[in-house]
């Protein structure tokens, strides 16, 4: 299943280059304090600090945003535990049961619980991506353009459906992306969009108007607040509790690996993401323990399930955008941007050429799983004191910083231009919740989807009927066209039943009301 | 708005933002079919452009609610931790705005006035927008932010940078 001499070569490769070791522990410190900051996500810190990468060499590049992604995995948590806060939307879960054992006074535990479910499934996440990644790379390279159009195509409805509470406006918000990210040359010569702007010829710079979609606009909404959160004060921290709950989290090997096992399937699909993964893993543990009665009261297995499915999740999105250079969501559309900086485009000819670089890439994901462990431990004794930082002074030292990211990677006032163009846009987006990462993966894809397509055109010579020869193509149009039609179906229902649900609170409320007014009448 | 027996609240930001979309995407398609109507210019653009209007036609009822169906939806919302939860009280609005308006005028300013003039400026804008009224904070933390990022910027990346001061 792995290809020995590639690994050992991979090994070569990490200890050759031991500066990029250094950029493990800044990269977890940054990735966990973003993330601890609730409104502040995943994706966000990444795209700050994406610029930075620019000047590092490929791996070094890669080691450090990876450091970040896993960073923020556990980050999000701390509040989630300690405040009932999740710091982003993957620790959702975690809240249930994590915040009833702080109230308990068990939040130490709580803390090394969701901490060592981090590492632990974390590490089996991408072990399993390194067993896997040689049978991948078999199968990914039989994929002509066909099948990838259709695979793309599929990854932006599935983004586009998955992303919004309306399907509408996340298929809109995918058309506007891919039309976006054909804006310029095409692979045909000819150019369309470019307002006579040389600087449109390559195109809508991506990394800007990523930044711009992703930070910039969620920063300016934050504005109205004086602080980013209002917290409660800070609670005593126990190392010896902290290892208590790690230890005790060897207990619940079964909750570990469901987990990671629902945490990798989500993960890999491309727009579904953590953020369900652990609310998934949550509801699956809770139905099938015997206890699930004390599951929302304080019950160590919610924490492990949620944190494991987030942890685990890292390794199946890396699987898709590795093996088919697809993303699954933000943070795998900023690593692909950061691979796009460097010149070097993800997918099958790239785990085919560069294996041992693939698996590098792996192994030090492995490592950075174990410091998260040390590092993770240390911030928690710091973590309650981030979230109290007031927005008249991270908002501007933020914004400035995105700014200038932008202008390192264009070298031009452009960069600059694009990222408060996208920055108007996606604050627009947000408030009418279009899901804005269907835009910027729409944007990265734009050009790969044209390109393909024009292939498969050539190849098949106009003929529609040539993707009847195409199974492999056929049976992923039919999947997402079935996929499509179940989600639409599930958030009708979805919808119908918590218009029921608000619709029965109100008659619930009225009639509160009509009671509690009666008598003083009389 | 009254359309027969019912009363409609007619959202015009939306309403605003996607006809905003869709006469974009339509000039684009314009644009597309202006430079050819080769099948290899508008393979992909056409018919996505085509379905980002459709999507358009049906996204436009939404602009527009019952009045008490609105108010009916109202709770859900509240209860949802990750709802969309952009506040629209006005003065909230306005900071918002206000702190658009200023990175704007900053992105626009940097090669005119250099960037440690238009970063200072930005910096002291956005404490005030969010509350700041201190003179001296507003001073120092500006001029901190200006100092670290032109200098750590200016180490980082090979690109000249222009500036007034520094």
């Amino acid at each position: 299943m792995i290809d020995v001499s590639a690994f050992n070569e991979a090994l070569g490769i990490m200890f050759s280059s031991v500066g990029s070791w250094g950029w493990i522990v800044p990269g977890l410190i940054v990735g966990l304090v973003f993330s601890a900051i609730p409104g502040i996500s995943i994706t966000m810190a990444m795209a700050i600090v994406l610029p930075m990468s620019l000047y590092m060499d490929f791996f070094s590049a890669i080691v450090f945003l990876t450091s970040v992604y896993t960073g923020a995995g556990f980050g999000g948590s701390v509040p989630a535990i300690l405040m009932n806060i999740p710091g982003s939307p993957s620790s959702f879960a975690t809240t249930f049961d994590g915040y009833a054992m702080s109230q308990k006074g068990e939040h130490n535990e709580a803390l090394g619980y969701a901490l060592f479910a981090s590492t632990l499934c974390g590490i089996a996440g991408y072990v399993l991506l390194l067993l896997v990644i040689e049978p991948l790379a078999d199968i990914v390279l039989r994929i002509g353009p066909v099948e990838m159009f259709a695979v793309a195509i599929w990854g932006m409805m599935l983004l586009g459906s998955l992303g919004s509470t309306y399907i509408s406006r996340g298929l809109l918000a995918a058309a506007l992306g891919i039309l976006l990210g054909t804006v310029g040359m095409n692979t045909a010569g000819f150019t369309r969009g470019t307002l006579g702007l040389p600087v449109l010829l390559d195109g809508i710079a991506p990394i800007p108007a990523m930044i711009g979609l992703l930070a910039a606009s969620q920063l300016l909404s934050l504005a109205s607040r004086d602080y980013i959160i209002e917290a409660e004060g800070s609670r005593e921290v126990s190392l010896r509790k902290i290892l208590k709950g790690c230890w005790g989290t060897l207990k619940y090997p079964g909750v570990l690996l469901r987990g990671s096992i629902i945490g990798i399937i989500i993960g890999a699909v491309p727009g579904v993401g953590s953020s369900i993964g652990n609310l998934i893993a949550y509801a699956e543990t809770k139905r099938t323990a015997k206890d699930s009665a004390t599951f929302g009261k304080g019950n160590p297995k919610g924490v492990i399930a949620a944190e494991s499915a987030v942890a685990s999740g890292e390794g199946g999105s890396m699987a898709t955008m590795l093996a088919l250079g697809i993303p699954g969501g933000g943070a795998t559309a900023i690593l692909i941007a950061a691979f796009m900086m460097h010149n070097i485009v993800p997918g099958p000819s790239f785990i085919e050429t560069q294996k041992p670089m693939v698996y590098a890439i792996i192994l030090n994901n492995i490592v950075q799983a174990i410091v998260l462990l040390a590092v993770g431990i240390g911030f928690i004794y710091v973590a309650s004191n981030i979230m109290k930082v007031r927005t008249r002074y991270v908002l501007p030292a933020i914004l400035v910083i995105a700014t200038l990211g932008t202008f390192a990677v264009t070298g031009e006032a452009a960069g600059p231009i694009t990222l408060f163009v996208f920055a108007l846009l996606g604050y627009a987006l947000n408030r009418y919740q279009y899901p804005v990462s269907a835009v910027v993966v729409g944007i990265l894809l734009g050009r790969m989807l044209e390109t393909e397509f024009l292939r498969s055109y050539q190849l098949s010579g106009g003929n529609p009927l040539y993707v009847l020869e195409r199974p492999g193509a056929m049976a992923i149009f039919a999947v997402m066209f079935i996929s499509l039609g179940m989600t639409a179906w599930g958030k009708r229902k979805q919808n119908r039943a918590e218009a029921a649900e608000a619709l029965a609170l109100r008659q619930i409320q009225e009639e509160t009301r009509a009671a509690h007014t009666t008598p003083s009448k009389g | 708005m009254r359309i027969g027996r019912h009363s409609y609240a007619i959202d015009y930001g939306h309403l605003a933002l996607i006809t905003f979309i869709a006469a974009l995407v339509f000039w684009y398609l314009l644009d597309a079919r202006s430079v050819s109507l080769s099948v290899n210019n508008l393979l992909l653009v056409q018919p996505v452009a085509i379905f980002a209007l459709a999507m358009y036609l049906f996204i436009v009822p939404q602009c527009f609610h019952k009045v008490e169906a609105r108010e009916a939806a109202k709770p859900s919302s509240e209860n949802d931790p990750f709802a969309v939860s952009l506040s629209t009280d006005r003065a909230d609005v306005m900071r918002m705005a206000a702190l658009g308006v200023s990175l704007g005028l900053m992105v626009f300013l940097l090669d005119v006035i250099g960037f440690d003039i238009a970063i200072f400026l930005f910096a002291a804008a956005a404490m005030a927008i969010c509350g700041e009224r201190r003179p001296l904070h507003l001073l120092f933390f500006s001029l901190a932010v200006t100092l670290v990022t032109i200098y750590g910027f200016r180490a980082l990346i090979s690109y000249p940078m222009h500036t007034t001061l520094l």
